[in-house]
Protein backbone atom coordinates (compact mmCIF):
# COMPACT_ATOMS: atom_id res chain seq x y z
CA UNK A 1 0.00 0.00 0.00
CA UNK A 2 2.23 2.77 -1.23
CA UNK A 3 -0.27 5.54 -1.13
CA UNK A 4 1.18 8.97 -1.48
CA UNK A 5 -0.65 11.23 0.87
CA UNK A 6 -1.41 14.75 -0.14
CA UNK A 7 0.73 15.96 2.70
CA UNK A 8 3.73 13.85 1.98
CA UNK A 9 6.51 13.82 4.47
CA UNK A 10 8.58 16.20 2.41
CA UNK A 11 5.83 18.79 2.16
CA UNK A 12 5.40 21.10 5.07
CA UNK A 13 2.09 22.90 5.12
CA UNK A 14 1.88 26.30 6.66
CA UNK A 15 -1.36 27.30 8.21
CA UNK A 16 -3.42 29.12 9.02
CA UNK A 17 -4.36 30.18 5.60
CA UNK A 18 -7.41 32.36 5.55
CA UNK A 19 -10.47 30.40 6.53
CA UNK A 20 -8.71 27.43 8.08
CA UNK A 21 -8.93 26.08 11.59
CA UNK A 22 -7.27 22.80 10.83
CA UNK A 23 -4.22 23.21 13.00
CA UNK A 24 -5.27 25.95 15.35
CA UNK A 25 -8.59 24.75 16.68
CA UNK A 26 -7.25 23.19 19.85
CA UNK A 27 -5.26 26.33 20.60
CA UNK A 28 -8.30 28.55 20.20
CA UNK A 29 -10.39 26.29 22.41
CA UNK A 30 -7.81 25.28 25.01
CA UNK A 31 -5.15 27.94 25.12
CA UNK A 32 -5.24 31.69 25.39
CA UNK A 33 -6.01 33.78 28.41
CA UNK A 34 -8.79 32.98 30.78
CA UNK A 35 -10.29 35.48 33.13
CA UNK A 36 -12.17 33.63 35.80
CA UNK A 37 -14.76 36.32 36.30
CA UNK A 38 -15.72 36.01 32.66
CA UNK A 39 -15.61 32.27 32.34
CA UNK A 40 -18.33 31.67 34.83
CA UNK A 41 -20.73 33.70 32.78
CA UNK A 42 -20.06 32.01 29.55
CA UNK A 43 -18.82 28.61 28.79
CA UNK A 44 -21.47 26.05 29.53
CA UNK A 45 -22.53 25.44 25.96
CA UNK A 46 -19.04 25.52 24.62
CA UNK A 47 -17.76 22.94 27.05
CA UNK A 48 -20.49 20.58 25.92
CA UNK A 49 -19.86 21.19 22.27
CA UNK A 50 -16.11 21.30 22.47
CA UNK A 51 -15.50 17.72 21.46
CA UNK A 52 -18.12 17.79 18.75
CA UNK A 53 -16.88 21.09 17.43
CA UNK A 54 -13.45 19.61 17.13
CA UNK A 55 -14.64 16.75 15.04
CA UNK A 56 -16.99 18.77 12.88
CA UNK A 57 -14.82 21.81 12.32
CA UNK A 58 -11.79 19.72 11.59
CA UNK A 59 -13.81 17.59 9.16
CA UNK A 60 -14.82 20.57 7.11
CA UNK A 61 -11.22 21.65 6.90
CA UNK A 62 -10.27 18.16 5.85
CA UNK A 63 -12.86 18.26 3.08
CA UNK A 64 -11.53 21.60 1.95
CA UNK A 65 -8.01 20.27 1.90
CA UNK A 66 -8.99 17.33 -0.22
CA UNK A 67 -10.96 19.54 -2.54
CA UNK A 68 -7.91 21.70 -2.92
CA UNK A 69 -5.75 18.67 -3.57
CA UNK A 70 -8.17 17.49 -6.23
CA UNK A 71 -8.24 20.84 -7.90
CA UNK A 72 -4.50 20.93 -8.02
CA UNK A 73 -4.38 17.47 -9.54
CA UNK A 74 -6.50 18.51 -12.50
CA UNK A 75 -3.90 21.06 -13.41
CA UNK A 76 -0.68 19.16 -13.16
CA UNK A 77 -1.05 15.49 -12.72
CA UNK A 78 -3.25 13.96 -15.39
CA UNK A 79 -0.42 12.34 -17.26
CA UNK A 80 2.42 12.15 -14.83
CA UNK A 81 1.55 10.75 -11.47
CA UNK A 82 0.03 7.36 -11.01
CA UNK A 83 -1.18 6.74 -7.51
CA UNK A 84 -2.73 10.00 -6.55
CA UNK A 85 -5.07 10.48 -9.51
CA UNK A 86 -6.16 6.88 -9.24
CA UNK A 87 -6.93 7.48 -5.67
CA UNK A 88 -9.09 10.48 -6.31
CA UNK A 89 -10.13 10.01 -9.91
CA UNK A 90 -13.14 7.74 -9.60
CA UNK A 91 -14.79 9.23 -6.62
CA UNK A 92 -14.09 12.84 -7.40
CA UNK A 93 -15.21 12.61 -10.99
CA UNK A 94 -18.61 11.33 -10.07
CA UNK A 95 -19.18 13.79 -7.28
CA UNK A 96 -20.57 11.09 -5.10
CA UNK A 97 -22.01 10.99 -1.65
CA UNK A 98 -20.21 11.25 1.60
CA UNK A 99 -19.84 7.56 2.03
CA UNK A 100 -17.73 7.27 -1.07
CA UNK A 101 -15.75 10.34 -0.24
CA UNK A 102 -15.09 8.84 3.08
CA UNK A 103 -13.92 5.65 1.49
CA UNK A 104 -11.54 7.58 -0.63
CA UNK A 105 -10.24 9.38 2.34
CA UNK A 106 -9.77 6.17 4.22
CA UNK A 107 -7.59 4.85 1.49
CA UNK A 108 -5.38 7.85 1.82
CA UNK A 109 -4.23 7.19 5.29
CA UNK A 110 -5.22 6.07 8.69
CA UNK A 111 -4.20 9.30 10.32
CA UNK A 112 -7.07 11.18 8.75
CA UNK A 113 -9.63 8.70 9.84
CA UNK A 114 -9.69 10.09 13.32
CA UNK A 115 -10.90 13.35 11.98
CA UNK A 116 -13.21 12.19 9.27
CA UNK A 117 -14.60 9.11 10.91
CA UNK A 118 -17.03 11.03 13.02
CA UNK A 119 -18.42 12.91 10.11
CA UNK A 120 -21.14 10.61 8.92
CA UNK A 121 -23.77 12.33 10.98
CA UNK A 122 -21.90 15.37 11.98
CA UNK A 123 -20.69 16.66 8.68
CA UNK A 124 -22.83 19.73 8.67
CA UNK A 125 -21.67 22.57 10.81
CA UNK A 126 -23.14 22.70 14.25
CA UNK A 127 -24.72 25.99 13.30
CA UNK A 128 -28.12 25.35 14.61
CA UNK A 129 -27.57 22.55 16.98
CA UNK A 130 -28.56 23.38 20.47
CA UNK A 131 -26.63 21.79 23.28
CA UNK A 132 -29.96 20.29 24.30
CA UNK A 133 -29.80 18.09 21.25
CA UNK A 134 -26.88 16.33 22.83
CA UNK A 135 -29.21 13.82 24.39
CA UNK A 136 -27.81 10.65 25.79
CA UNK A 137 -29.45 8.63 23.01
CA UNK A 138 -27.64 10.54 20.34
CA UNK A 139 -24.25 9.43 21.56
CA UNK A 140 -24.40 5.68 21.12
CA UNK A 141 -25.93 6.14 17.71
CA UNK A 142 -23.06 8.24 16.53
CA UNK A 143 -20.59 5.84 17.98
CA UNK A 144 -22.32 3.09 16.11
CA UNK A 145 -21.90 4.88 12.85
CA UNK A 146 -18.26 5.33 13.54
CA UNK A 147 -17.66 1.81 14.60
CA UNK A 148 -16.57 0.32 11.29
CA UNK A 149 -13.72 2.68 10.99
CA UNK A 150 -12.94 3.18 14.60
CA UNK A 151 -11.68 -0.18 15.63
CA UNK A 152 -8.03 0.39 14.89
CA UNK A 153 -8.23 3.78 16.39
CA UNK A 154 -9.70 2.62 19.63
CA UNK A 155 -7.04 0.04 19.86
CA UNK A 156 -4.47 2.75 19.60
CA UNK A 157 -6.20 4.98 22.05
CA UNK A 158 -6.27 2.17 24.51
CA UNK A 159 -2.54 2.29 24.66
CA UNK A 160 -2.25 5.92 25.44
CA UNK B 1 -28.90 30.76 27.89
CA UNK B 2 -26.56 33.64 28.56
CA UNK B 3 -27.84 37.15 28.47
CA UNK B 4 -26.13 39.38 25.95
CA UNK B 5 -22.68 40.24 27.15
CA UNK B 6 -19.38 41.58 25.94
CA UNK B 7 -17.26 39.16 23.97
CA UNK B 8 -13.55 39.65 24.58
CA UNK B 9 -11.04 38.74 21.85
CA UNK B 10 -7.86 39.85 23.48
CA UNK B 11 -5.90 42.49 25.29
CA UNK B 12 -3.44 44.88 23.67
CA UNK B 13 -1.40 47.87 24.75
CA UNK B 14 -3.26 51.15 24.49
CA UNK B 15 -2.64 52.75 21.13
CA UNK B 16 -2.29 49.37 19.42
CA UNK B 17 -3.54 49.92 15.87
CA UNK B 18 -6.84 48.20 15.19
CA UNK B 19 -7.29 47.45 11.50
CA UNK B 20 -10.51 48.70 10.00
CA UNK B 21 -12.86 46.14 8.56
CA UNK B 22 -12.44 43.62 11.37
CA UNK B 23 -15.38 41.27 11.62
CA UNK B 24 -16.16 39.51 14.84
CA UNK B 25 -18.35 36.73 16.20
CA UNK B 26 -22.07 36.44 15.62
CA UNK B 27 -24.34 36.58 12.60
CA UNK B 28 -24.42 39.24 11.32
CA UNK B 29 -20.83 39.64 12.39
CA UNK B 30 -20.31 42.15 15.16
CA UNK B 31 -17.80 44.93 14.65
CA UNK B 32 -15.01 44.72 17.22
CA UNK B 33 -14.22 47.84 19.16
CA UNK B 34 -11.56 48.91 21.60
CA UNK B 35 -12.08 49.56 25.32
CA UNK B 36 -9.11 51.44 26.68
CA UNK B 37 -8.38 51.74 30.38
CA UNK B 38 -5.05 53.22 31.37
CA UNK B 39 -2.18 51.57 29.54
CA UNK B 40 -4.04 48.56 28.16
CA UNK B 41 -7.10 48.00 26.02
CA UNK B 42 -9.45 45.13 25.32
CA UNK B 43 -10.79 44.36 21.87
CA UNK B 44 -14.43 43.44 22.34
CA UNK B 45 -17.74 43.15 20.57
CA UNK B 46 -21.30 42.26 21.41
CA UNK B 47 -21.57 38.58 22.29
CA UNK B 48 -23.89 36.43 20.22
CA UNK B 49 -26.76 34.82 22.09
CA UNK B 50 -26.34 32.01 22.71
CA UNK B 51 -22.62 31.69 22.16
CA UNK B 52 -21.51 28.33 20.87
CA UNK B 53 -18.38 26.94 19.29
CA UNK B 54 -19.58 27.45 15.73
CA UNK B 55 -17.10 27.18 12.95
CA UNK B 56 -17.72 30.70 11.73
CA UNK B 57 -17.37 32.15 15.23
CA UNK B 58 -14.14 30.25 15.84
CA UNK B 59 -12.87 31.57 12.55
CA UNK B 60 -13.90 35.11 13.41
CA UNK B 61 -12.13 34.86 16.76
CA UNK B 62 -8.99 33.65 15.01
CA UNK B 63 -9.12 36.22 12.23
CA UNK B 64 -9.50 39.14 14.63
CA UNK B 65 -6.53 37.95 16.68
CA UNK B 66 -4.39 37.25 13.63
CA UNK B 67 -5.10 40.75 12.34
CA UNK B 68 -4.28 42.32 15.70
CA UNK B 69 -1.10 40.28 16.06
CA UNK B 70 0.28 41.75 12.84
CA UNK B 71 0.77 45.08 14.58
CA UNK B 72 2.31 43.99 17.85
CA UNK B 73 1.79 41.82 20.90
CA UNK B 74 -1.69 40.60 21.77
CA UNK B 75 -2.87 38.61 24.74
CA UNK B 76 -5.36 36.33 23.00
CA UNK B 77 -8.35 35.22 24.99
CA UNK B 78 -9.44 31.65 24.87
CA UNK B 79 -12.48 31.32 22.63
CA UNK B 80 -15.67 32.15 24.47
CA UNK B 81 -14.69 34.74 27.04
CA UNK B 82 -17.79 36.79 27.72
CA UNK B 83 -17.99 39.52 30.31
CA UNK B 84 -21.36 40.57 31.72
CA UNK B 85 -20.89 44.06 30.26
CA UNK B 86 -18.27 46.59 29.19
CA UNK B 87 -17.83 47.85 32.74
CA UNK B 88 -16.79 44.40 33.89
CA UNK B 89 -14.16 44.39 31.17
CA UNK B 90 -12.91 47.79 32.28
CA UNK B 91 -12.66 46.57 35.87
CA UNK B 92 -10.61 43.58 34.77
CA UNK B 93 -8.35 45.74 32.64
CA UNK B 94 -7.69 47.96 35.58
CA UNK B 95 -7.16 45.13 38.04
CA UNK B 96 -4.92 43.19 35.66
CA UNK B 97 -2.99 46.06 34.15
CA UNK B 98 0.36 45.28 35.75
CA UNK B 99 0.22 41.64 34.85
CA UNK B 100 -1.03 42.31 31.32
CA UNK B 101 1.67 44.85 30.66
CA UNK B 102 4.28 42.39 31.83
CA UNK B 103 2.87 39.74 29.52
CA UNK B 104 2.67 42.13 26.56
CA UNK B 105 6.24 43.08 27.21
CA UNK B 106 7.30 39.46 27.32
CA UNK B 107 5.56 38.74 24.02
CA UNK B 108 6.62 41.88 22.19
CA UNK B 109 8.19 40.99 18.86
CA UNK B 110 7.38 37.33 19.27
CA UNK B 111 4.88 34.96 17.76
CA UNK B 112 3.69 31.44 18.38
CA UNK B 113 4.68 28.68 16.00
CA UNK B 114 2.79 25.44 16.41
CA UNK B 115 4.32 22.18 15.27
CA UNK B 116 2.41 18.94 15.14
CA UNK B 117 4.12 15.62 14.70
CA UNK B 118 2.25 12.82 13.01
CA UNK B 119 3.14 9.26 12.06
CA UNK B 120 4.79 9.12 8.66
CA UNK B 121 2.07 7.06 7.02
CA UNK B 122 3.64 7.54 3.61
CA UNK B 123 6.84 5.83 4.64
CA UNK B 124 5.66 2.24 4.94
CA UNK B 125 8.54 0.87 2.93
CA UNK B 126 11.04 2.31 5.38
CA UNK B 127 8.98 0.96 8.23
CA UNK B 128 9.03 -2.57 6.87
CA UNK B 129 12.71 -2.33 6.06
CA UNK B 130 13.72 -1.05 9.47
CA UNK B 131 11.38 -2.82 11.85
CA UNK B 132 12.01 -6.56 12.27
CA UNK B 133 8.77 -7.16 14.12
CA UNK B 134 6.68 -5.66 11.32
CA UNK B 135 8.68 -7.57 8.77
CA UNK B 136 8.03 -10.82 10.60
CA UNK B 137 4.32 -10.20 10.79
CA UNK B 138 4.28 -9.23 7.15
CA UNK B 139 5.98 -12.46 6.21
CA UNK B 140 3.59 -14.37 8.41
CA UNK B 141 0.66 -12.71 6.69
CA UNK B 142 2.11 -13.67 3.34
CA UNK B 143 2.63 -17.27 4.38
CA UNK B 144 -0.81 -17.68 5.91
CA UNK B 145 -3.02 -14.90 4.66
CA UNK B 146 -6.17 -14.20 6.59
CA UNK B 147 -8.06 -11.81 8.74
CA UNK B 148 -6.17 -12.55 11.94
CA UNK B 149 -2.76 -12.16 10.36
CA UNK B 150 -3.78 -8.92 8.72
CA UNK B 151 -5.15 -7.46 11.91
CA UNK B 152 -1.95 -8.34 13.73
CA UNK B 153 0.17 -6.86 10.97
CA UNK B 154 -1.93 -3.71 10.72
CA UNK B 155 -1.92 -3.21 14.45
CA UNK B 156 1.84 -3.56 14.58
CA UNK B 157 2.20 -1.10 11.73
CA UNK B 158 0.02 1.49 13.44
CA UNK B 159 1.78 1.08 16.76
CA UNK B 160 5.19 1.17 15.24
CA UNK B 161 4.39 4.20 13.12
CA UNK B 162 3.34 6.03 16.26
CA UNK B 163 6.32 4.91 18.27
CA UNK B 164 8.74 5.94 15.55
CA UNK B 165 7.03 9.29 15.17
CA UNK B 166 7.03 9.94 18.90
CA UNK B 167 10.71 9.06 19.17
CA UNK B 168 11.60 11.30 16.27
CA UNK B 169 9.53 14.13 17.72
CA UNK B 170 11.43 13.86 20.98
CA UNK B 171 14.66 14.31 19.04
CA UNK B 172 13.26 17.19 17.05
CA UNK B 173 11.90 19.13 20.02
CA UNK B 174 15.22 20.36 21.45
CA UNK B 175 16.44 21.39 18.01
CA UNK B 176 13.44 23.64 17.53
CA UNK B 177 13.46 24.79 21.14
CA UNK B 178 16.95 26.09 20.54
CA UNK B 179 15.43 28.60 18.12
CA UNK B 180 12.65 29.60 20.51
CA UNK B 181 12.30 31.59 23.69
CA UNK B 182 9.90 29.09 25.17
CA UNK B 183 8.23 25.80 24.34
CA UNK B 184 4.84 24.58 25.45
CA UNK B 185 3.16 21.23 24.96
CA UNK B 186 -0.24 21.73 23.42
CA UNK B 187 -3.44 19.80 24.03
CA UNK B 188 -3.56 16.31 22.61
CA UNK B 189 -4.94 16.23 19.09
CA UNK B 190 -6.18 12.97 17.60
CA UNK B 191 -3.81 11.59 15.04
CA UNK B 192 -0.78 13.46 16.30
CA UNK B 193 1.96 12.09 18.52
CA UNK B 194 3.14 15.46 19.74
CA UNK B 195 1.73 18.96 19.66
CA UNK B 196 4.20 21.69 20.47
CA UNK B 197 4.07 25.43 20.46
CA UNK B 198 7.17 27.58 20.32
CA UNK B 199 7.59 31.22 21.17
CA UNK B 200 9.66 32.59 18.32
CA UNK B 201 11.01 36.05 17.60
CA UNK B 202 9.17 37.46 14.61
CA UNK B 203 12.34 37.96 12.64
CA UNK B 204 13.28 34.33 13.22
CA UNK B 205 10.11 32.88 11.79
CA UNK B 206 11.73 32.23 8.43
CA UNK B 207 14.65 30.55 10.10
CA UNK B 208 12.31 28.49 12.24
CA UNK B 209 10.38 27.32 9.20
CA UNK B 210 13.58 26.46 7.43
CA UNK B 211 14.59 24.39 10.45
CA UNK B 212 11.27 22.56 10.35
CA UNK B 213 11.76 21.91 6.65
CA UNK B 214 15.21 20.56 7.31
CA UNK B 215 14.09 18.33 10.17
CA UNK B 216 11.09 17.24 8.18
CA UNK B 217 13.36 16.06 5.41
CA UNK B 218 15.82 14.43 7.78
CA UNK B 219 13.13 12.49 9.64
CA UNK B 220 10.75 11.91 6.75
CA UNK B 221 10.76 8.14 7.19
CA UNK B 222 9.62 8.44 10.78
CA UNK B 223 7.56 11.53 11.32
CA UNK B 224 5.52 14.07 9.45
CA UNK B 225 5.58 17.65 10.67
CA UNK B 226 2.89 20.26 10.25
CA UNK B 227 3.58 23.86 11.09
CA UNK B 228 1.06 26.57 11.85
CA UNK B 229 2.10 30.14 12.30
CA UNK B 230 2.94 32.82 12.94
CA UNK B 231 0.04 32.82 15.39
CA UNK B 232 -1.00 35.07 18.24
CA UNK B 233 0.65 33.72 21.38
CA UNK B 234 -2.22 31.55 22.60
CA UNK B 235 0.09 29.27 24.55
CA UNK B 236 2.27 31.93 26.11
CA UNK B 237 -0.14 34.67 27.16
CA UNK B 238 -0.45 33.52 30.73
CA UNK B 239 2.52 33.78 33.03
CA UNK B 240 4.09 30.36 33.45
CA UNK B 241 3.02 29.92 37.06
CA UNK B 242 -0.47 31.17 36.28
CA UNK B 243 -0.71 28.75 33.39
CA UNK B 244 0.28 25.89 35.66
CA UNK B 245 -2.33 26.85 38.22
CA UNK B 246 -4.96 27.09 35.50
CA UNK B 247 -4.05 23.64 34.29
CA UNK B 248 -4.49 22.26 37.78
CA UNK B 249 -7.88 23.94 38.10
CA UNK B 250 -9.05 22.64 34.75
CA UNK B 251 -7.86 19.17 35.61
CA UNK B 252 -9.61 19.12 38.98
Amino acid sequence: MATTTTYSSSEVVYVPRAGTLYDTLELILDRGMVIDVFVRVSLVGIEILKIDARIVVASVDTYLKFAEACNRLDLEATSRSTTVPEMFGGAAAKSVGKRKVRKTIESVGDKLRDVVGGSEEGDEEPEDRQPEEEEPEARPRRRGAKAQSAEGRRRREGER
Amino acid sequence: MTAAGTYVYGIVACGHPVPSGLRGVGMPQAVPEVLTVGATAAVVSAAPVPLRARRRDLLAHQEVLLALALDGPVLPMRFGMVAPDADAVREQLEAGQERNLRALDRLAGRVEMNVKALPATGALAALVAEEPRVRQLREAAHRRPGYEANVRLGEAVVRTLERRAADAAQEIQPELAALAGACSTGPHVDGTVLNLSFLVAREQVVEFRAAVDRLSARYRDRVELRVAGPLPCYSFAAEPEVAAAAAVRTGG
